[in-house]
């Protein structure tokens, strides 16, 4: 306990005395870690977005005449990627268009007897399982046909790779470029004070005792800076997320715009701010106290 | 504290030999002058005893510590038991006097009435109650030096180590040092003092060990620097037996509790 109150002490005068470069890093991890916070909520409302098109994507499936619909329905549910399946008999199938053609419906009245066959509406898990799971309903012999939005289902899959690989590369970039301002901050205070950590170490102070300080000031200054970068988040993305659903109406049910989960996410940011900041200091500290206190 | 040297030899990058074979005893609560050119070895020796340094053959032996194969975490332990004053003090210049005393015994985790009570005590002992929330920088080098001293005391340690701690000081400063020094090993602490002042070693008639080129060439319980008579006014070096306020400092002090911190970083 009293070497507790003694470390406190000397961090406390740490951060006093050099308050400018405390000062730098702790706007640096802010800005950093707001980054970091603002990407990664990014990259989630992507994920979001994708995940809500792709529970749109359907699988339509039209039968041959005179096979057997139950059968063909149970073959269909067997299969792996099926999520869901909802079979529309030709009357359904045609009122259904009827609905969807509005005014222009009487056109179907043209055709005489309904020509549509029995149909079934194919969910899929994931968007990268319709191709596969298209050329294995058009290889069964009960399945007249196939349609599927087959573009649509290239570019969302694409567009889902790259914003993972994007999120992740400004992820990464944003903890390295944090993870070096903390190590630098504290290199260089630890570097201005090696001749003051020579002599206590020379009096009989153990490393851990003259490192202990210096990891909780990168640590505290790092959880600063992400209490900063979660302050930002919440005046800046709340209104974000209001604009766009203002101008985009049909975003509205695809965007993270939960407040726990924004607070459970800001938890996250805060703890992790301060774990880099834990980390960063320890390594430098050790590496530094280690070449300090070798004797020759 | 009793020292050992064992065929000690200390090599410097590249090939530079600071000390040959050096082999010598100083028992408990002698009190040791180490003299030399600029060079001959003096202060490796001394470091070699700190344990900045390690010996490239040979042995060190302090106590019951083997410097050589001394742990990295037991260093500290043993430091506590060495005072240690330097030619450049090596005060902390951002902490005052008092801080700079404190110190050594909060990384001891000394609770802060006794580090309070102990760092006053000797602060008057060595007559810088008046200074003791000054910075070093706003201190002559005798004060300076009266705090080096003050905080290698605060520890009672069983050896004391001066490296030239008269070397930056005037006739009288220097004297009043001096004093300092004889009154803590007449409580029984072990001092070993470099210097180049030959008027010092003669007044004191203490050992002496002489290097040159980093050999041991004399080593004379009271042989004095050269061999000269005394009445030359030097009796203000000389060593009073009787132990002073700074001494009484020591024995006074309470003993350490080791403390144990982990020491992993």
């Amino acid at each position: 306990m009293t070497t507790l109150k003694y470390v406190l002490r000397d961090m406390g005068r740490l951060v006093v005395n050099h308050w400018v470069l405390g000062l730098l890093t702790l706007i640096t991890a802010a800005v950093m870690l707001w980054i970091l916070g603002m990407t990664t909520l990014f990259s989630l409302n992507v994920e979001n977005l994708l995940s809500h098109l792709e529970s749109e994507l359907t699988i339509q499936a039209y039968v041959k005449k005179g096979s057997d619909v139950e059968q063909v329905s149970r073959k269909i549910q067997a299969l792996e990627p099926v999520y869901a399946l909802k079979a529309y008999s030709p009357a359904e199938s045609l009122a259904k268009l009827q609905e969807k053609m509005g005014s222009q419906s009487r056109a179907l009245d043209l055709m005489g007897d309904n020509p549509i066959p029995w149909n079934f509406e194919i969910h899929v898990r994931e968007v990268g399982q319709v191709e596969p799971l298209v050329r294995t309903l058009a290889a069964m012999p009960e399945i007249e046909d196939v349609v599927y939005a087959g573009m649509v289902v290239q570019r969302i899959s694409a567009l889902s790779a790259v914003s993972s690989r994007v999120a992740l590369i400004m992820f990464v970039l944003a903890v390295v470029i944090t993870a070096l301002v903390v190590y630098n901050t504290i290199h260089i205070s630890l570097y201005s004070r090696r001749e003051e950590i020579g002599i206590m170490y020379l009096v009989g102070a153990t490393r851990t005792y003259i490192a202990t300080p210096f990891v909780l000031e990168g640590t505290l200054l790092a959880f600063l800076g992400a209490l900063i970068a979660v302050g930002g988040i919440a005046l800046t993305y709340f209104p974000g997320i209001a604009l766009l659903q203002g101008n985009l109406p049909f975003l509205t049910t695809s965007l993270i715009g939960d407040t726990r989960v924004i607070v459970r996410f800001c938890v996250l940011l805060a703890g992790f701010g301060a774990t880099l900041g834990w980390v960063c200091s320890y390594l430098v500290v050790a590496r530094f106290m280690h070449s300090v206190t070798r004797p020759e | 504290m009793k020292i050992i040297f064992s065929g000690v030899t200390k090599v410097f990058d590249p090939d530079i030999v600071a000390l040959r074979d050096i082999n010598l005893r100083i028992d408990k609560g002698e009190f040791v002058y180490v003299v030399g050119a600029t060079g001959s070895g003096k202060s490796t020796f001394l470091r070699l005893i700190t344990r900045e340094l390690l010996p490239t053959r040979g042995t060190v032996s302090a106590g019951s510590f083997d410097l050589r194969g001394m742990r990295r975490a037991d260093i500290p332990y043993y430091r506590r038991d060495v005072g240690l004053v330097a030619q450049d003090f090596k005060l902390i210049p951002t902490l005052t006097v008092y801080e700079n005393i404190a110190f050594v015994m909060e990384a001891m985790a000394v609770p802060q009435r006794v580090v309070s009570y102990r760092t006053n005590e000797v602060i008057e002992q060595v007559g810088l109650w008046r200074r003791r929330f000054m910075k070093p920088a706003q201190l002559s080098g005798g004060e300076q030096q009266r705090v080096a001293i003050a905080r290698a005391l605060a520890n009672s340690p069983s050896l004391f180590i001066a490296d030239e701690p008269t070397g930056n000081l005037d006739y009288r400063t220097a004297s009043d040092v001096m004093k300092i020094l004889f009154s803590i090993n007449a409580a029984g602490v072990t001092v070993v003092m470099s210097t180049h002042n030959q008027s010092i070693v003669n007044a004191s008639r203490q050992r002496v060990i002489e290097l040159a080129g980093g050999r041991l060439v004399r080593d004379e319980a009271s042989g004095g620097y050269f061999a000269q008579s005394r009445g030359d006014g030097q009796e203000a070096l000389a060593p009073d037996r009787q132990p002073s306020p700074a001494a009484r400092a020591v024995s006074s002090a309470p003993r350490r509790e080791r403390v144990n911190h982990d020491d992993h970083a």
